[in-house]
């Protein structure tokens, strides 16, 4: 990990209140693993926002790296009207990352929210191994749908689900998931979402091994602080920003 | 210019510290900068034995500050010797061990376990994230006394105490912390908070109240110090929310010797470095010939 001043490449908004940020960055183009994440300052001079926020790197094309973000508060509104060549302060890459390997079969790759963004960059490294991949993206309606035309250029099968039916399966992604997990066969499972989406994964209890990217409130991204820390099994606590944020699902608590 | 300071006979090589509780066992930042950067580093604050530490969610951000209830997450005291401190000892910097207990007799274990492995041991009774010791004896001048002279008792390393800003008069914690034999004191930890959201009207620590830091507190961090220097003569190591030499070079005019940095580590891993040139050029600037010559030098 680095700290590196870059200048915007692009900052545009994809989806309602969904943003696509680039930069170039030799460094972190060349260090990044799918699931890494990095930490924004956005502005070094203001104390409100005060700390700096977590990103999940998208993916990366060449020397330029990607990162997706929704308009929740201060810091990504402020985020959201930098324009091109706008200097940011980034620290990076942070954190694990998923598994890539080959593996023999089928791989499931499930996404809601902003938690689709870290998937691109799985599905097309588990894609450049040779694996078969069928990614499942939940959205809310089809005004925040976003980066579906990219995964289906990557993926063998994209499944799309929406909460109010606008765009293909009416319902949760994980209802739509759990549809046709036993048919396909899956050999691994991978995911990122909101909480209540991973929490009912977590509780398919599925036969295969699955690897949940998480996020929490954290200051340092690098494991000082100890505020992102989540309980695994027999009391071992681990941290999201440090051990993480990938893990085996089945290995930590997801409240 | 020369920015050695000295507090109880230990000389650090310049007056930054890396405050308790904000740069873990110095590990994680050792891979972003040279930790020796430091006069001395605080590590985070050790128990006898191993704690989880809070639940989730242990922080969240309000104007100008950081509310957490981390809780005392740490691996325990016999890890800290065996794992972590090896490796703060490669560094050349100061050690400064942050010790918690929930009763007098885990201070009094932990200085005699540590007493000889660190250049200093810095007695935290003012965390606000624990329903036992921490801040709930640090508020009691009396418990503050006995603590604090039962450590001593056990110690051949100076002593800090750390103070809570969580009273109606800090000074009397001083007071009672130098009148126990204290070699210094440091203060302020963080003041007791509370943030709520109001879509949810559920607080936004799982805690419901947490400790503020950063620069929404430093006011208040620099009046105690003031306040503090001019009730005891044993040195004071100031804190809270410094993100900058200026930040600093206050604390120093009101009284501290030394100061630590916390929030701002998280924003700027380099503030050290920064902080370092910045004190240096202003005693440059002002005519000093040393940070003593600026420590309390106040013009009211």
């Amino acid at each position: 990990m680095k700290l590196l001043e870059v200048e915007i490449e692009e900052n545009v908004k994809i989806a309602n209140e969904i943003f696509l940020l680039s930069f170039e960055s030799e460094y972190l183009a060349e260090n990044f693993k799918p699931g890494n994440f990095v930490n924004i300052l956005i502005d070094k001079d203001s104390i409100y926002p005060l700390l700096r926020r977590p990103f999940s790197i998208s993916f990366v094309e060449g020397k330029r790296v990607y990162i997706g973000y929704k308009v929740v508060g201060k810091g990504t509104n402020l985020l959201s009207q930098k324009s091109k060549g706008e200097a940011i302060d980034v620290l990076g890459p942070l954190g694990n990352s998923f598994l890539t390997d080959i593996f023999d079969g089928k791989v499931a790759v499930i996404g809601g929210g902003v938690g689709i963004f870290p998937l691109v960059g799985l599905c097309k490294e588990l894609k450049n191994r040779g694996n078969k991949v069928d990614v499942f993206l939940g959205f809310r309606d089809l005004d925040s749908m976003f980066l579906v035309e990219r995964f289906k250029d990557i993926c063998d099968n994209t499944l799309i689900a929406t909460d109010d039916g606008s765009s293909g399966y009416k319902g949760n992604v994980v209802e739509l998931f759990k549809a046709n997990f036993s048919k396909a066969e899956y050999k691994v499972v991978f995911c990122c979402g909101p909480k209540p989406m991973l929490k009912a994964i977590k509780n398919l209890n599925l036969p295969v091994k699955c690897y949940a990217s998480l996020e929490e409130k954290m200051a340092c991204g690098i494991g000082a602080c100890l505020c992102c820390s989540i309980r695994g099994k027999d009391e071992k606590m681990y941290h999201i920003c440090s051990d993480g944020p990938v893990f085996d699902i089945m290995e930590v608590e997801i409240e | 210019m020369n920015l050695e300071v000295e507090i109880a006979g230990v000389r650090l090589k310049n007056p930054v510290i890396a405050a308790s509780g904000t740069f873990g066992f110095g590990r994680e930042y050792s891979k972003l900068i040279d930790i020796s950067e430091f006069g001395a580093i605080c590590t985070k604050g050790i128990t006898l034995k191993k704690r989880i530490g809070n639940p989730q969610p242990r922080l969240c951000e309000v104007y100008a500050g950081i509310i957490n209830s981390v809780g005392l997450e740490n691996p325990g005291v016999e890890a800290f010797v065996n794992d972590e401190l090896p490796f703060l000892k490669s560094f050349d910097t100061k050690i400064i061990a942050n010790i918690n207990g929930f009763a007098k007799e885990e201070f009094v274990e932990l200085t005699k376990i540590l007493t000889s492995l660190v250049d200093m041991i810095e007695v935290n009774l003012s965390c606000p994230n624990v329903k036992e010791g921490g801040m709930v004896f640090g508020k009691d001048p009396e418990k503050v006394y006995e603590i604090t002279n039962s450590v001593k008792n056990v110690a051949s390393c100076p002593i800090i105490v750390k103070l809570t800003p969580n009273v109606t008069d800090i000074t009397q914690l001083a007071v009672a912390a130098e009148k126990a034999g204290a070699d210094a004191i440091s203060l302020i930890n963080t003041i007791s908070a509370m943030a709520i959201d109001i879509e949810t009207r559920k607080p936004l620590i799982q805690m419901v109240t947490g400790g503020l830091s950063g620069p929404a507190i430093k006011p208040i961090a620099v009046r105690m110090v003031y306040e503090c220097f001019k009730k005891v003569r044993i040195p004071i190591i100031g804190m809270g929310g410094i993100m900058n030499y200026k930040d600093a070079i206050e604390f120093f005019i009101a009284g501290a010797t030394a100061i630590q940095i916390g929030t701002v580590n998280f924003i700027n891993p380099k503030a050290v470095y920064e902080i370092k040139e910045g004190i240096e050029d202003y005693l440059d600037r002002k005519g000093f010939n040393s940070i003593r010559e600026l420590v309390g030098n106040i013009n009211i």
